[in-house]
C-alpha cells in the first residue's frame, strides 16, 4: 500500500514538474513555432503522468482504460490543432509556398 | 489546504475576468475569456456541482469561444490597421480623455465600489431559509431517475427545461432575422487539409458515443440534455469547418424536423399528459423513468441542432464588401 | 472560512468585475463578454449557497436553474453577437461611440 502512494506521489510530481515547464515556454520562448512545442510535448507528457498517478490511485482496471482514453484523445486533438496553427502561421509567412494536397 | 485551493481558484478567476476586460487586443481578450470559462468550471467542481462544471465547460467557454473566435474574423482586420489609434480611445482610462471625462469616472469608480461593498454585506448576511434539498429527496422515488439535478430538470422543473430548448430556438430565429438566413449556403472553404478531415473523421464516431454516454449517465449521475447536446454540436461544428456543412447537405425538412423535434415532442407529451387529466408534465411514476430518457434524447439532438445552425449561420455572415451595398 | 462562503464573496466581486467592463469597455464583443461574467457571478452566487444547503447531496434546484440559465445566457449572447457583427458589416463601427 505504502510504496503504491509513494509510486502515486512521484507521478504527480513529474507531471506538475512538465506541466510548470510547458508553462515556462509558453511564457517565455520568442516565437509561435517554439512555444506551440514547448506547449504540446511538454504538457501532453506531463498530462500523461498525472493521467498514470490518477490510473493508479484510482487501481480499477475500467477507470484507468477511460483516464488513458483521455490522454488519448487531447493527445490527438492537441496535436492536430498544433499542426493546424503552426501550418496557418507558416503560410501567413511565407503565402506563395504550396497548395495543400487534397 | 484545502480552503487555499478554493482562495487561489477565487483569485484567479477573478484576475482572469479583470484581465479579458483589460487585455489591449481582442485576441487575447478571447483567449482569457476560454481561461475565465475553464477556472469557473474548475469553482464549480470545487462547490460539488459537477453537471454544471460540464455544461460551463462546454457550453459556456467552449461554444461561447468558438463563437468569438468566429466573430475575431471580422473584427480583426481593421483593429490591427489602425490599431495604435483605436486602442488608445478604447478606454476610458486611457490618457487622451483624460481632462473632459475626469467627474464620470470618479462617480463610476465610487458607484462601482460601492455596489460591490453592499452586494458582499448582503450576501454575507442572506438568511439560511434551508433551501429545497429535503422536498427533491422526499420525491425522488418518484421521479423515475436517481440523480436530483436530472429529476428537477427534466421531471420537478421540466416546464422550465422546455421553455429552455425554446429559448435556444428563439435565439436562432432572432439570429436569422439579424443576418438573414445563412444556413443552408455552403461555405467556401479552401481545398482541405487531408489530417484535418481524418482527424474529424475520427472524432466523429467518438464524440457521438461520448455524447450518448453523458445521456444515459443522466439518469443516475452528472451528465444529462444539455451536456450531451453540446457535445453533439461540437460534431455539427467540426464538419461544418471540414467542409461538410450539415445543413446544407440534409433536405430542409429534415434541418427543420431535427430543431423542433425537441420543443414539439415536450408539449406534445404535455398536452397527452393533461388529456389524461394529470397537470402539465407531470409524468406518471411507472412510466417516468423512459418518458425521461426519450424527452431527454429528442432534446438533446434538438439542441446540438439548434447550436450548430446558431454557429453555421454566423460562420457564414461575413459578406464580401460589394454585397453590402446590395442589402442596404 | 467555509468553501461556500469564499465563492459567493467571490460571485459579487464577479458581478461587480462584469457591471463596470459594460460601463466602461467600448468594443462590442469587451462588452458581451462583460454581461457573460456578470451572469457567471450571479450563477456562482446561486451555487455556492446550493452548497450551504446541502445534505446527503447539494440542492438540486440551484443547479438545474444555472444550467438552464448558462444555456439562456448563451443564446442570448450569441444573438448579441449576431447583432455586433452585422452593424460592425453595414457601418463599420466597432463601439457604439465613435473614435475621435
Amino acid at each position: 500500500m505504502m510504496i503504491k502512494e509513494v509510486i502515486t506521489v512521484i507521478l504527480l510530481v513529474v507531471g506538475c514538474f512538465f506541466f510548470l515547464a510547458g508553462t515556462l515556454g509558453v511564457l517565455r520562448f520568442p516565437d509561435l513555432f517554439s512555444r506551440l512545442h514547448a506547449l504540446t510535448k511538454a504538457d501532453n507528457l506531463g498530462l500523461g503522468f498525472i493521467a498514470a498517478a490518477m490510473a493508479l490511485h484510482i487501481g480499477s482496471p475500467w477507470a484507468a482504460l477511460k483516464i488513458f482514453s483521455i490522454w488519448f484523445f487531447t493527445l490527438l486533438a492537441s496535436s492536430t490543432s498544433c499542426y493546424l496553427i503552426a501550418r496557418f502561421q507558416k503560410e501567413k509567412d511565407q503565402p506563395t509556398d504550396r497548395k495543400e494536397v487534397e | 489546504m484545502s480552503v487555499l485551493i478554493d482562495i487561489i481558484l477565487a483569485i484567479l478567476a477573478i484576475y482572469l475576468a479583470f484581465q479579458s476586460l483589460l487585455a489591449k487586443r481582442l485576441t487575447q481578450t478571447v483567449f482569457i475569456f476560454f481561461a475565465f470559462g475553464l477556472a469557473l468550471a474548475l469553482a464549480w467542481v470545487r462547490l460539488g456541482a459537477i453537471d454544471v462544471a460540464i455544461t460551463e465547460a462546454a457550453i459556456a467557454a467552449g461554444f461561447m469561444g468558438v463563437l468569438f473566435l468566429d466573430a475575431l474574423r471580422d473584427f480583426s482586420p481593421r483593429t490591427s490597421n489602425n490599431q495604435e489609434k483605436t486602442e488608445a480611445a478604447k478606454d476610458i482610462f486611457s490618457k487622451k480623455n483624460t481632462k473632459s471625462l475626469l467627474l464620470p469616472r470618479v462617480a463610476l469608480v465610487l458607484g462601482l465600489v460601492l455596489f460591490l461593498l453592499i452586494s458582499l454585506e448582503a450576501i454575507w448576511n442572506i438568511p439560511d431559509g434551508g433551501g429545497l434539498t429535503v422536498s427533491v429527496e422526499t420525491m425522488l422515488p418518484e421521479s423515475g431517475v436517481e440523480h436530483p439535478v436530472t429529476a428537477v430538470l427534466l421531471n420537478f422543473r421540466a416546464y422550465d427545461t422546455w421553455l429552455e430548448i425554446g429559448v435556444i430556438l428563439l435565439g436562432l430565429l432572432a439570429i436569422f432575422a439579424t443576418g438573414g438566413i445563412k444556413l443552408y449556403l455552403k461555405p467556401d472553404v479552401p481545398a482541405q487539409d487531408i489530417l484535418l478531415r481524418q482527424v474529424i473523421l475520427f472524432f466523429t464516431p467518438i464524440l457521438f458515443l461520448f455524447g450518448a454516454f453523458l445521456l444515459y449517465i443522466g439518469k443516475s449521475g452528472p451528465g444529462g440534455a444539455f451536456q450531451a447536446g453540446v457535445l453533439w454540436a461540437a460534431i455539427g461544428i467540426l464538419l461544418h469547418l471540414g467542409g461538410k456543412p450539415v445543413f446544407s447537405m440534409i433536405p430542409r425538412w429534415l434541418g427543420q424536423l431535427l430543431l423542433t423535434l425537441g420543443l414539439g415532442f415536450f408539449l406534445l407529451l404535455g398536452f397527452i399528459l393533461m388529456a389524461g387529466g394529470a397537470t402539465l408534465f407531470e409524468y406518471p411514476p411507472a412510466y417516468a423513468g423512459v418518458l425521461i430518457l426519450i424527452v431527454e434524447t429528442l432534446a438533446a439532438i434538438s439542441i446540438a441542432a439548434a447550436l450548430t445552425a446558431i454557429f453555421a449561420n454566423l460562420n457564414q455572415m461575413q459578406e464580401k464588401p460589394n454585397d453590402i451595398e446590395s442589402t442596404t | 472560512m467555509e468553501t461556500y462562503q469564499i465563492y459567493s464573496l467571490t460571485s459579487a466581486v464577479l458581478f461587480v468585475i462584469g457591471l463596470g467592463g459594460v460601463f466602461i469597455s467600448r468594443h462590442f464583443i469587451k462588452k458581451i463578454i462583460a454581461t457573460i461574467i456578470m451572469g457567471g457571478g450571479v450563477f456562482l452566487s446561486f451555487v455556492s449557497f446550493a452548497e450551504r444547503d446541502a445534505l446527503t447531496f447539494a440542492d438540486p434546484v440551484p443547479h438545474a436553474l444555472v444550467i438552464t440559465g448558462i444555456v439562456v445566457a448563451v443564446a442570448s449572447a450569441a444573438f448579441a453577437l449576431a447583432l455586433a457583427r452585422r452593424i460592425y458589416q453595414l457601418t463599420g463601427e466597432e463601439s457604439f461611440t465613435k473614435d475621435k
